[in-house]
Order: C-alpha cells, then sequence, then structure tokens
C-alpha cells in the first residue's frame, strides 16, 4: 500500500515536473517574409510586440553599427529598448551620425556629432520606435535602428527567413518593420516545440 | 562728364555694348559637378559641393589628388576600373607597356541651364537707337554642356566639357576645358606628395576664383576686361593707339601648368606658360595673331582657424552638427605676362614691323570661410598694357601713356539652410581707357554693378538660380541732353545636372 501511495506520488510529481517544465519551454519561431511589391525580402525586422505587465531588463552588452564604405553596417538593426548602440567609422574619412525622428515623433531627433576613423560614440536608446540613422556628410548613407519592447526579434536575411530564439511558449502578437513595406501583424502561439509564422509584407 | 555730348550713334553702340558684354560674360565655358564621381562612389553631389559646382573642402581635396579620395580610395570606389595591363607589369617595364587603368564605365555627365531673363525698361531714345532689348526672355541663355573627367590610374587624370549648345537653340558653345595632368610629378625628386603635378591641354588658369565654376549666374566683370587705347588702330583715325588687346583673365587658354599644394593644400602655387586669350591660331586677325608665349602665376596661402586640432588635420572640419569647410582665411597673388603683337611684316603699316605691346595683370585675393554658413571673397586686379602711337602720316611709332584699369570684386554667400543660399555680390571696373575712347559705359566711368542673388538646392543635383544685376547710369542722348538710365537686369532660372 506504502508502495503503491509513493509510485502514486512519484507520478505526480514528475507529472507536475513535466507540465511545469512544459509552461516554461522556450522556443524559436521560424518562418519566412514574402513581399509583395518590394525589391527584396531582406533587412525586414520581424518581433514580438509588446507582451502585457512584462518587462524586460536592456542587456549590458552595445550593439554596435559601424560605417565603412560608406555605408551603415549593419544597415538595419533591431535592439530591445534600452539598449546602448556604439556608432563606429572604420572609413577614412569623417561620418556623422544623426536621426531626424523616432518613428516620426521630431522631439526625438538626436546628432550625435561628426567624428574620424577609429573612433565610436554611443546612444542608448529608450524610445521605442525606429530612428532612421543619416549621416549629413554623405546623404546617400542610410541606416535604421529599430527599438522595440521584448527581447524576441530578428532580422531576415536575403531570402526573407528569419528564426527568434528562445521565444517562452505562449501567444504572441509577431510584427514586421521595413524600410519601404506596410508594417504586418499576425499572432503567433509558440509551443514547446516553437512555431512557423510565414508572413507577407506589402508595400 | 554728365554735361558730355554724346552723338546718337555713340548711345546706341553703348546700349550695344552693355548687352554684347553682358552676353560675352553669360557665355564664358561654364563647368560643373561632376555626376560621373557620384556613380564611380556611390555619393552624393554634396560630398564635394555645398553649392555646386563651387567645391567644399572635401571637393578640393578629391580634385587636387586627380579627382581620387585623398585616402584608400581605392575602398569607396562602386564601379571598378578596367586595368590597360596587369599591375606587376610595371617590373617588367621598360621592355612592357607601362600598366594603366580606365574608368570602368564612360564618365560623362551632362548639365542644362535655362534662364529667364528681366530687363528694365528701356527710354524710348535707346531704343529707337536701336539699342532694343526685349523686356523678357524665356531660357536664354540656354546651355547645354557634355563633361567627362576621371582618373586614369594613380597618377593620370584628365577632364573635358564642352558647351554642345549656348546662348540659344543650336548655336554653338565650344570647348571649355580639355586637359591632361600629371599628378606628384614631385615624387621622382623626393618631394612631398602633390608638391609638383603638371597640366597640358586647354584649361582655366588657376585663378583666385573660378570663372568657369562659379556658382553664380554671371561672370565676374574684371575677368572679363579687355585693353583698348584712345583710338585704337583699326579705324579710320591718322594718330591712333596700338593697344587693342582682347585679352581677358576668365577664358581658358592652350599651354602647359606647373603647380602643387603641399603642405595639406595649405600652400598653393602654379606656373603657367600659355598662348593667351588674345592670340588667334593660323591665319587670324592681323591684330591678334601672335607666336610670343605667356606666364601666369600664382600662389596662394590658407591659414586654419579651427579651434580643434583634429578638425584643423581633418580634410573636413569635424563639427557637433556635423562636417563643414574649415574655418579658414586664404590669401594669394597673382601676375600674368604678356605680349601682344600685332603689324606682322607690316601688313598694316607698312612703314614699320612688328609693334609690341606687352602687358600684365596682377592682383590679390582674400577668402574667408566660416564653416559652411558664410563666405566672403575678394579680388583686386589692376591691368597695364604698354602702347605706341602710330602716326601714320609721319610714319613714326612712338611709345605713349600705358592703357591700365582697376577691377575686381567682393562676394559674400550665406548658407541660410543646407539648401538656401543667399548671396551678395559688387564687382567694380574702373577702366580710364573705357573714358578716354568716349565710351564711358555708366555715369561712374566704370561698370560696377551689385548682385544679390539667391541658389536654391532643390535636390543635390538641382538648383533655381537667382540674380539681381543692379548697374550704374548708363548715358543716352534726348536732344541735346545727355541723361541716364539704368540697364537693370534680374535673371533667374534652373539648372540640373546628371
Amino acid at each position: 500500500m506504502k508502495l503503491a501511495n509513493l509510485t502514486v506520488k512519484a507520478v505526480l510529481l514528475s507529472v507536475a515536473v513535466v507540465l511545469a517544465s512544459v509552461s516554461s519551454f522556450a522556443g524559436d519561431i521560424k518562418g519566412k517574409v514574402s513581399v509583395q511589391g518590394l525589391k527584396s525580402a531582406a533587412n525586414i525586422t520581424v518581433y514580438v510586440d509588446t507582451i502585457p505587465d512584462k518587462k524586460f531588463d536592456a542587456p549590458s552588452q552595445h550593439v554596435v553599427v559601424d560605417q565603412k564604405k560608406m555605408e551603415f553596417i549593419p544597415r538595419v538593426v533591431v535592439v530591445l529598448q534600452g539598449t546602448t548602440v556604439d556608432f563606429t567609422n572604420s572609413d577614412p574619412v569623417g561620418h556623422n551620425v544623426y536621426w531626424p525622428s523616432i518613428s516620426g515623433n521630431k522631439k526625438l531627433t538626436h546628432n550625435l556629432g561628426t567624428w574620424p576613423k577609429g573612433e565610436k560614440k554611443s546612444f542608448q536608446f529608450n524610445d521605442l520606435g525606429v530612428a532612421p540613422l543619416l549621416c549629413n556628410v554623405h546623404p546617400e548613407m542610410s541606416g535604421y535602428v529599430v527599438v522595440v519592447a521584448t527581447p524576441y526579434f530578428a532580422v531576415t536575411d536575403k531570402d526573407g527567413n528569419y528564426e527568434i530564439k528562445n521565444a517562452p511558449a505562449g501567444k504572441y502578437t509577431l510584427k514586421t518593420w521595413s524600410e519601404d513595406g506596410k508594417p504586418t501583424t499576425q499572432s503567433v502561439d509558440v509551443s514547446g516545440s516553437g512555431a512557423t509564422a510565414d508572413l507577407t509584407v506589402k508595400k | 562728364m554728365k554735361n558730355r555730348v554724346l552723338n546718337t550713334s555713340i548711345s546706341a553702340s553703348l546700349t550695344a555694348v552693355v548687352v554684347v558684354l553682358w552676353v560675352m560674360l553669360a557665355s564664358v565655358p561654364k563647368t560643373s559637378a561632376i555626376p560621373a564621381f557620384s556613380r564611380k562612389y556611390g555619393t552624393s553631389c554634396t560630398t564635394c559641393h555645398n553649392n555646386y559646382p563651387e567645391l567644399n573642402d572635401f571637393g578640393l581635396a578629391f580634385r587636387k589628388n586627380g579627382f581620387k579620395f585623398p585616402k584608400d580610395d581605392e575602398t569607396f570606389v562602386k564601379q571598378d576600373a578596367v586595368l590597360l595591363g596587369s599591375k606587376a607589369q610595371k617590373e617588367a617595364f621598360p621592355e612592357a607597356l607601362y600598366p594603366g587603368e580606365i574608368p570602368g564605365t564612360i564618365p560623362i555627365s551632362f548639365r542644362y541651364e535655362g534662364n529667364l531673363v528681366y530687363n528694365g525698361s528701356q527710354p524710348r531714345q535707346v531704343v529707337t537707337n536701336g539699342g532694343y532689348v526685349p523686356r523678357t526672355d524665356l531660357f536664354v541663355p540656354n546651355t547645354f554642356t557634355i563633361i567627362s573627367a576621371g582618373s586614369f590610374g594613380p597618377n593620370f587624370s584628365f577632364w573635358i566639357d564642352d558647351d554642345i549648345s549656348a546662348g540659344a537653340t543650336g548655336a554653338g558653345g565650344g570647348l571649355g576645358d580639355g586637359w591632361l595632368k600629371y599628378n606628384d610629378l614631385g615624387h621622382f625628386f623626393h618631394l612631398p606628395l602633390n608638391a609638383l603635378n603638371v597640366r597640358f591641354g586647354q584649361f582655366e588658369l588657376d585663378l583666385p576664383f573660378t570663372n568657369a565654376r562659379t556658382p553664380y549666374l554671371s561672370g565676374y566683370d574684371s575677368m572679363g576686361e579687355g585693353a583698348l587705347a584712345q583710338n585704337a588702330c583699326g579705324g579710320t583715325a591718322l594718330v591712333c593707339g596700338t593697344t587693342n588687346n582682347p585679352f581677358v583673365l576668365g577664358t581658358p587658354q592652350r599651354g602647359i601648368e606647373f603647380g602643387g599644394y603641399p603642405n595639406n593644400g595649405n600652400f598653393v602655387w602654379s606656373v603657367a606658360v600659355v598662348d593667351g586669350t588674345n592670340s588667334a591660331y593660323g591665319t587670324g586677325p592681323a591684330l591678334t595673331a601672335r607666336n610670343t608665349k605667356d606666364v601666369y602665376f600664382h600662389t596662394s596661402y590658407q591659414f586654419n582657424l579651427e579651434r580643434d586640432s583634429e578638425s584643423r588635420h581633418a580634410i573636413q572640419a569635424a563639427g557637433p552638427t556635423g562636417p563643414h569647410d574649415h574655418t579658414s582665411l586664404r590669401a594669394g597673388a597673382f601676375y600674368y605676362h604678356g605680349r601682344n603683337q600685332q603689324n606682322f611684316g607690316g601688313s598694316v603699316f607698312p612703314f614699320t614691323g612688328t609693334i609690341e605691346d606687352p602687358f600684365y595683370r596682377v592682383g590679390g585675393e582674400v577668402r574667408f570661410k566660416y564653416r559652411s554658413k558664410f563666405e566672403l571673397y575678394a579680388v583686386g586686379l589692376h591691368s597695364h598694357d604698354d602702347n605706341h602711337l602710330v602716326d601714320t602720316v609721319a610714319g613714326t611709332v612712338t611709345k605713349t601713356n600705358a592703357v591700365t584699369s582697376t577691377g575686381g570684386f567682393v562676394v559674400g554667400n550665406y548658407w541660410i539652410f543646407p539648401w538656401l543660399i543667399a548671396d551678395l555680390r559688387y564687382d567694380f571696373v574702373n577702366s580710364p581707357s573705357d573714358f578716354a575712347n568716349q565710351i564711358p559705359l555708366t555715369e561712374g566711368r566704370t561698370r560696377n554693378r551689385f548682385s544679390p542673388g539667391y541658389q536654391i538646392l532643390v535636390r543635390a543635383n538641382i538648383k533655381v538660380v537667382g540674380e539681381y544685376q543692379r548697374r550704374w547710369g548708363v548715358p543716352y542722348q534726348n536732344g541735346t541732353a545727355t541723361l541716364f538710365y539704368r540697364p537693370n537686369t534680374f535673371v533667374t532660372g534652373i539648372d540640373y545636372s546628371f
């Protein structure tokens, strides 16, 4: 009898442990972004939108955006709110970095100044939205910092593939941002085995 | 002067002279920004121009370096050059051809300029005497220019520009500059980088302020001033002056130029041996064909006034709001010496041989730049032409008073926004020779004018430009009275290149 009780308790405990582990299981969200009317499916940001009652600490590690051969590298970077971005210059000409707004809010304009090769300037992005990076020495240069509320984000490769790592199980809203396309929203249900979500971005 | 009685033919010719001068100045070959470089480097016009075709500090460094980025040029090139021989072929030289290269795509650019002209009203007498000019004229002058420029490897650079159509529909323009330059010839003599370069072909002299690349709608009056003696030979006068020199400083010339820009371009020098603009090739008019060569010298030094030491040494100064031209002061001087020869073989005056009238132009310049916000330019110019008196009755040639004039200009440019520039210019030409010839072009005996203007960069390669030219009064005859009117002009137009 005692043995039977013990066995039942062990089974119940195991089930509880498994259930507990399943509820906190982190899966990957994978998928492909198709485009309609856009030249390329590359550099499209896919991210999990704000999760109610959930706050994330900004990473202590800085993100780097370089200026090389008169281009911002990477062209599109996604960061968690509060992340510090280091802007470097690998060119033998001076570069400037400024953004005229964040998601159209001109009050959030900022000019980091101009600096020569080998130096860097840093900025902590605390406001959600998209900061279009410009260089007023070379007006053709263009880059973007996309500031999001969760650490679950990715940027598509040249074929439109993306992979968001370690998203906890649950139901979320997936969003996209791209230079020329309209934002797309899609629900995603992440289970223990992750989730697949294909999206379409239209011009 | 105001009481001088002018006959009607003179007053008519005055107006004609003003118009001809204006057309002449407006038709000075103009070169411009080079969109081919934008394509080659994948960069905007504003990398080299704050107000094209005027070059900013980076643009100047780019041009001086033989149309290449001053540092690590290869890393910026988006269109690779075509090699005319492997680089390793250098080692086989002189048994093999020295390797070179040509641009990967044909470096051709185009520029169009079309202006609307609004002239001030003319007195009836001026119109009656044949000096009529329409009040308005749409898109004249109307100029289409083809430009090709680039580099042939690390040392050679080239430039060709030609106004295919200028003045009006189908009217021929002509070659502006067409030259080949070898950069860093001084390398063979262990001189600093670009301290000694050589340029061959047809080019605008290394003027203090380029007449060909001026951002203004009209050329500088002093750069277009010729010299004419009282009763100049060529008419019916029995006693005439030999100075009849059509030479003007602002026109491209054929020749060879040595020059350099050591010390980071702060020191600039050039010496050119040229044909002179008063030299007609082959069987030109007897009064202009000649064989001698002219010499031009120009030097200037720039004092870099940037306080920040890093900015001072950078190609472009860096400030918190971006790059800008260095705050600087440049001062310089130039000297041109030529010889006007006439009467070859006694073609005009059989009783004497070739008549030689040496002449010179000497002047100085000051340029102040306050970052990319404000510029102030000034040039002073003095011209001197030797003059002889030919007595066709007595058959004598004697030296007489030289023909001289002074001139120059002051210009201020202010960037209200990066795309909106206000400018104010004052041109002055004080030419006693004009007065001596009874052609006082204005009541001030000079061709002074104020020219406030604006430049709007609609895009980096599209401009709307305007200029109001307010002149001194020009005399005309009303019965026995000499009156004056101002032939003021407002010019505005479009200018684009691609």
